[in-house]
């Protein structure tokens, strides 16, 4: 980034936080802090190991030192701005989960446009939070536009502050499906003196799977028999003996099928939940980034900050809004509204943002503001001199 | 005094009544009462047989028993070694929740008992700050009864409970079978389902974890009176483990302290070459035996020929029961088998790849870091 784009994104930050409100996390002076300066060159180099002392008033700092990113850490420290980590005296952290569109399966970041990819990101943070909020049962939760290409979700509640990262592997083991064994979601029951298989629906996996097993055999009754047999064959290991068995279970006795009896039918029952789980997890699974959270000690961005790479707001989001939430116009900064600056490109580009798409011609042009900020963040352009 | 504490003297309860008993366990101790005796079989049996019980329980009174209990835990304090403390509070846990089977058992035979001094759920429940985690669901018991509905006037137990997920977690180990896994249990609203017997495994775990709090006791020496007055219980102790294991633990990664036959492994493995499955073997048990887990293994081979599969695989194998590794092969088979040319004549100090490597360390640990700690 040369000299004029930088001075100037450095300045316009500041002015960003001189307005701001940025609200401090609970805790916020037992959590250690970081920032990346706007420093010339490459390298990025972050600051971090600070306390909420050596920053002084949060606001005041970030006036202060406009940083190109900011964090804090989802860990809470009795020694916050010690040096080392062993000094610091962890005493808990939030359990962060993080969703970047570059991870996303089925997404190519060559071929999908930034506005798809965010699309594609929420639909995956609405699958990530139906497991926080119905299966865990989580209640004290911050969801977040990172400014970036995703999400992150802040969980709060006492009961997983705790955790280590060996049981905070398990929670993303749990969300991601990795590990499930449709075997140990099929559980023997003793009933009136014969064991009998029955798939566990009361929770977790085994609800998922079930719930589909019910779909689609509310299909298989809709259906005349042998469409319905012909979708049974199309399943692995499932010929024309077994369909019929499963058809004649499903149709007949639906009751056990609803509660999970998996005698019904025979083994070719238990084969076809096999592969039902398989698309199951390929298609509610939440492929979050697993480091972030497993990672007790992680610095993550401060929700009301800007982002360095896109000048967006880095923005917390009540649970309510989230679904008309719209990242390329809600996430733009106030402040970079209303005005036009010049800036220069050395290629011709269209850029999604604030519900438009504009050309951007090669050379130099005249833009919106929070345009001319995202493309000289992302370093698609470059600060020019303002016509006089 | 009640009998209950003789047989569950980890309550909080038991251990007021040892504190409002007045009794002073260093003058114990130096009188060779005879709960001295206890608690010397009394940690022999957990470290040696996984049983805190008594051979001869009809040797010992309830408050010889209950007395025992803090002398055990001097004198685990005193073996000094973590794994040490770890099968003791194991064999502890396992002891308590047999007895709380029988109780429970007999319980149910005798239900209108009002004279009995037994242990129910609950009251282990309450002991373990686990009353408001731990709900029984009684949803698959007969008819009309609503998952987490609890009836307190029944005595029968239910098959199945539900408890919340951050104990859970904090029971549960990655090391367990896969059907701890989180991922194939049936997780509701924040809470987890279990059957009884799995409920028992996870108040086990919470009782030994109640055990090793605060083992081994902060500044207790060797040189203090009352560690001198067990002297022989120790020296015994030490003497049964010395013939089980050969090396105390180690948990330091010095890559330039590695003996020879070891360090010559890894290159070969970074050199690319692929490692014969007894080669790997001996890698592999050598960095489990030196207390690195999997995903260190993993990242401190990153530059070699072992696939990380392969690695954890290996691994998990070499320590799947804990304190139980496989040791790595001795110098001399290592020699059959071409890695181990005597270097130095080391074969005069050390007569395998742990004990070289501690030796090692004892002479010039001070002066090296720990690789986890540089590549933290």
């Amino acid at each position: 980034m040369d000299d004029r784009t930088r001075r100037y994104l450095r300045g316009r930050f500041g002015d960003y936080y001189r307005r701001a409100d940025v609200p401090l996390p609970p805790a916020a002076n037992l959590r250690e802090w970081g920032h990346i300066p706007w420093t010339a060159g490459s390298g990025t180099t972050m600051v971090r190991h600070q306390s909420q002392m050596d920053l002084g008033s949060l606001d005041d700092f970030l006036e202060r030192t406009a940083p190109r990113h900011a964090y804090f850490s989802a860990a809470r420290y009795r020694d916050p701005g010690a040096s080392t980590m062993s000094d610091k005296g962890w005493t808990g952290a939030d359990l962060v989960f993080d969703l970047d569109a570059d991870h996303l399966p089925g997404v190519d970041p060559d071929a999908a446009t930034y506005a798809e990819m965010l699309a594609s990101c929420k639909e995956a943070l609405f699958r990530l939070l139906s497991f926080l909020e119905e299966d865990f049962g989580f209640s004290e939760m911050e969801v977040v536009f990172s400014g970036g290409r995703g999400y992150h979700v802040h969980v709060r509640d006492p009961s997983v502050r705790s955790l280590d990262s060996a049981a905070r592997g398990e929670i993303v083991d749990y969300v991601r499906g990795h590990g499930l064994d449709v075997d140990d979601v099929i559980t023997t029951v003793s009933q009136a003196g014969t064991n009998q298989r029955v798939l566990k629906n009361d929770g977790g996996w085994g609800r998922r799977i079930h719930r589909a097993l019910l779909e689609l055999t509310a299909d298989l009754q809709a259906a005349d028999k042998s469409a319905a047999i012909d979708r049974l064959q199309s399943f692995d290991g499932i010929g024309s003996g077994r369909a019929e068995t499963i058809y004649g279970a499903v149709t007949r006795n639906r009751a056990a099928i609803k509660a999970g009896n998996m005698e019904a039918g025979g083994p070719g029952i238990r084969l076809l939940v096999r592969t039902l789980a398989e698309s199951v997890v390929d298609e509610q699974n939440a492929p979050i980034d697993e480091p972030v959270t497993t990672d007790v000690r992680r610095l993550i961005r401060l929700p009301g900050t800007l982002h360095g790479g896109s000048g967006l707001v880095v923005t917390s989001i009540d649970r309510d809004d989230l679904d008309a939430f719209e990242p390329l116009s809600d996430a733009i900064p106030n402040r970079f509204v209303g005005q036009e600056i010049t800036i220069e490109t050395a290629e011709s580009r269209t850029v999604e943002l604030n519900g438009d798409k504009t050309k951007i011609p090669q050379g130099v042009s005249t833009v919106p503001e929070y345009l001319g900020v995202f493309l000289m963040t992302r370093g698609e352009a470059t600060k020019a001199p303002e016509p006089t | 005094m009640r009998p209950l504490f003789a047989r569950y003297p980890f309550f909080e309860a038991a251990r007021e009544a040892v504190r409002s008993a007045d009794v002073d366990l260093g003058t114990l101790v130096n009188s060779a009462d005879p709960a001295v005796d206890r608690a010397h079989e009394r940690v022999k049996r957990a470290l040696l047989e996984g049983t805190a019980a008594s051979e001869t329980p009809e040797e010992w009174t309830e408050t010889q028993e209950l007395l025992s209990y803090p002398i055990a835990r001097i004198l685990v304090s005193l073996v000094d070694s973590s794994a040490a403390v770890d099968k003791y509070a194991q064999a502890e846990a396992k002891t308590a929740i047999e007895r709380l089977e029988a109780d429970l058992a007999a319980g149910d035979d005798d239900l209108r008992s009002t004279d009995t001094d037994r242990l129910d759920r609950d009251r282990l429940l309450d002991e373990l700050d686990l009353s408001a985690a731990v709900t029984p669901d009684r949803s698959h018991e007969g008819a009309g009864r609503q998952r987490g509905e609890v009836d307190t006037t029944r005595a029968r137990e239910s098959d199945q409970f539900w408890i919340d997920l951050g104990p859970y977690l904090k029971l549960t180990s990655a090391e367990w079978r896969p059907s701890w896994k989180l991922v194939n249990r049936e997780v509701w609203d924040g809470r987890v389902r279990v059957q009884r017997t799995e409920l028992n495994r996870l108040l086990r775990e919470a009782i030994a974890q109640r055990v090793a709090e605060g083992l081994p006791f902060d500044g207790l020496s060797r040189e203090d009176p009352i560690a001198t007055a067990l002297s022989d219980e120790l020296s015994d102790i030490e003497r049964l483990l010395s013939q089980r294991t050969t090396v105390e633990e180690i948990d330091f990664v010095a890559r330039e302290l590695f003996p020879p036959c070891i360090e010559n492994l890894l290159q070969k493995a970074e050199a690319g070459t692929q490692l014969e499955p007894f080669e790997s073997f001996s890698l592999m048990a050598f960095l489990t035996g030196i207390g690195m887990d999997p995903d260190e293994i993993v990242a401190f081979c990153a530059d070699a020929s072992l696939d990380p599969e392969g690695i954890r695989y290996q691994t998990e194998y070499l320590a799947d029961d804990r304190g139980t590794q496989y040791p790595p092969p001795t110098c001399e088979t290592l020699a059959a088998y071409g890695l181990c040319h005597n270097e130095d004549d080391h074969w005069t100090v050390a007569g395998d790849p742990l004990t070289y490597y501690k030796r090692q360390l004892d002479e010039r640990g001070d002066s090296v870091t720990d690789w986890r700690e540089a590549n933290a």
